[in-house]
């Protein structure tokens, strides 16, 4: 069992850490240095948790559990106009972000209105690839109720709400979570109370996103997506000069990787394990709706019959 | 927020969603900075409906800024065709500039001091025209951050059957996802009449 943790420190000598965590067999999802501090998020063996601990101390670090981290969300407003952004969606996103999670901000092409609202088929697969949808509405109850009924049809994945009534989750149709104290805000969230605010909606997909890794621990992916990300990273070595923001990004139970389809699915589809299987016996490469990418999907015990 | 002296945001039903809406308004127009224009205000907002009713009374202020405000207008040279700004109040002069460069082109137009402009065209029939010409128009451009706000910032987007009077004195917007009914658009004159009952007291 890997935890998700986050180490924020000094940079010097924190390649330390990295080693100490790799050679007991965790995983650094992400490292950020900025200026002379370091962010790292990396999955570290439970069972080795207090070495790590100690480790950071010695640093003089510090490290925290980011349970959002390793998760790809998918933030979803109405429409990009002004209504929306830049105040609130930014927000959420970066607040999110700075947990640990890789956020994608989605504006939907028609999905104003309480009766006109509308999500489009490629909208649906879009949000599909995520985690977890988090839908940011707005002020009234009435709403926020009547628009829930028909947004999220098709949505398979957990739908976290935001709005500003206090509602239970009951009272919102097909949603899976809901957070309240939100609604249509036009200035930057950065009073105590509506950091608070967000601080409860990371606690809210926290649990939403550990009740997801329950499930998934039922039928355990055959191969886990640090695994996948790390061996990408050692035989396709395209990876290292590309440009985008996290070129392996993870997620609960596969990786999207940001490299064209076309020219890269046979490299990825037949890499090695030590173990001697390719990646097409233990994952799905799948075309990814997120511009030409490429979307690998583990497939689950049960299929295969075997974990690595 | 203390100019505005009528502020009301009624909601059936829903007290959240009217204190959300009226913070939001209150961003909208410190944003635009329309704290100054608006006098009173009030939005009726029936989500069941759903009907957005936005009234408030203007308070448009500074008229519009001619050249003779700020100028004096006179004949060129004898015997030439030119008209002559002698300009008094420097704050204009970039404006005035950019007009005249505008209208005449930067050929016709000679500079000889800062506050003088010669232009090259005929005085007897291009003077009162200059004389009269609008430098700055305060109102015009408070009313179109207004516009913004209202229109673009404040009604939900999905409400987009709208229906507006925009006058100097008061701005009535009516706004629904479905036809608008006769007795809604009543409804936005009522608040009106009540705004200035209000302002009469």
């Amino acid at each position: 069992m890997l935890e998700p943790m986050m180490y924020i420190g000094g940079a010097y000598k924190h390649s330390q850490l990295i080693e100490l965590v790799e050679d007991l067999g965790g995983y650094i999802l992400q490292k950020n240095i900025m200026q002379s501090e370091v962010v790292i998020l990396m999955l570290v063996p439970i069972n080795d948790l207090t070495i790590v601990e100690t480790k950071s101390k010695e640093l003089l670090g510090k490290l925290t559990r980011a349970p959002l981290s390793g998760s790809e969300i998918a933030t979803i407003a109405p429409t990009l106009a002004y209504h929306h952004l830049p105040h609130l969606d930014c927000d959420v996103a970066e607040f999110l972000r700075k947990q640990g999670a890789k956020t994608n901000m989605i504006g939907l092409a028609r999905g104003v209105g309480k009766r006109i609202c509308e999500i489009s088929a490629f909208e649906r697969d879009l949000i599909n690839e995520h985690d977890i949808a988090v839908f940011i509405l707005g002020n009234y109850k009435h709403c926020i109720i009547e628009k829930s009924k028909k947004l999220y049809e098709g949505i398979e994945i957990p739908i976290v709400v935001t709005g500003a009534p206090e509602l239970n989750t009951e009272e919102v149709p097909n949603a899976t979570a809901y957070v309240g104290s939100f609604g249509r805000i036009l200035h930057h969230m950065r009073h105590a109370e509506e950091l608070r605010t967000l601080d409860k909606l990371s606690d809210v997909i926290g649990k939403v996103l550990d009740n997801v890794r329950v499930e998934l621990a039922k039928d355990p992916p055959s191969v886990a997506p640090p695994r996948i990300k790390k061996e990408i990273e050692e035989q396709i070595p395209d990876i290292i000069d590309n440009l985008h923001p996290l070129p392996i990004t993870l997620q609960m139970n596969g990786v999207r990787v940001k490299l064209p389809y076309k020219e890269y699915h046979e490299q990825i589809e037949n890499i090695k394990f030590v173990e001697g299987v390719t990646m097409k016996e233990v994952a799905r490469i799948l075309p990814s709706k997120m511009r030409d990418f490429i979307l690998i999907k583990a497939l689950p015990k049960s299929e295969t019959g075997f974990v690595i | 927020m203390d100019l505005i002296e009528t502020f009301i945001v009624e909601t059936p039903n829903d007290e959240v969603g009217a204190k959300t809406t009226r913070m939001l308004i209150q961003d909208t127009i410190a944003d635009l900075s329309l704290t100054r224009a608006i006098g009173r205000l009030k939005v009726y907002v029936d989500p069941e409906l759903p009907l957005f009713i936005f009234v408030a009374l203007l308070r448009l202020g500074a008229p519009s800024i001619k050249v003779k405000d700020f100028a004096k207008v006179e004949m060129g040279a004898l015997g030439k065709d030119e008209v002559r700004i002698l300009v008094e109040q420097e704050t204009h002069i970039g404006k005035l500039q950019n007009k005249l460069w505008a209208k005449y082109g930067k050929d016709n137009i000679e500079q000889p001091d800062r506050k003088i402009f010669i232009v090259k065209t005929d005085p007897f029939k291009d003077m009162d025209m200059l004389r009269e010409m609008v430098i700055e128009e305060p109102k015009q451009e408070v009313l179109d951050r207004l516009i913004d706000a209202i229109a673009l910032r404040i009604i939900p987007e999905g409400f987009r059957v709208r229906k507006h009077e925009l006058t100097n004195d008061y701005v009535i917007f009516v706004a629904s996802e479905n036809t608008l009914k006769p007795e809604w658009i009543a409804k936005g004159k009522e608040i009106l009449d009540f705004l200035r009952r209000e302002d009469h007291a």
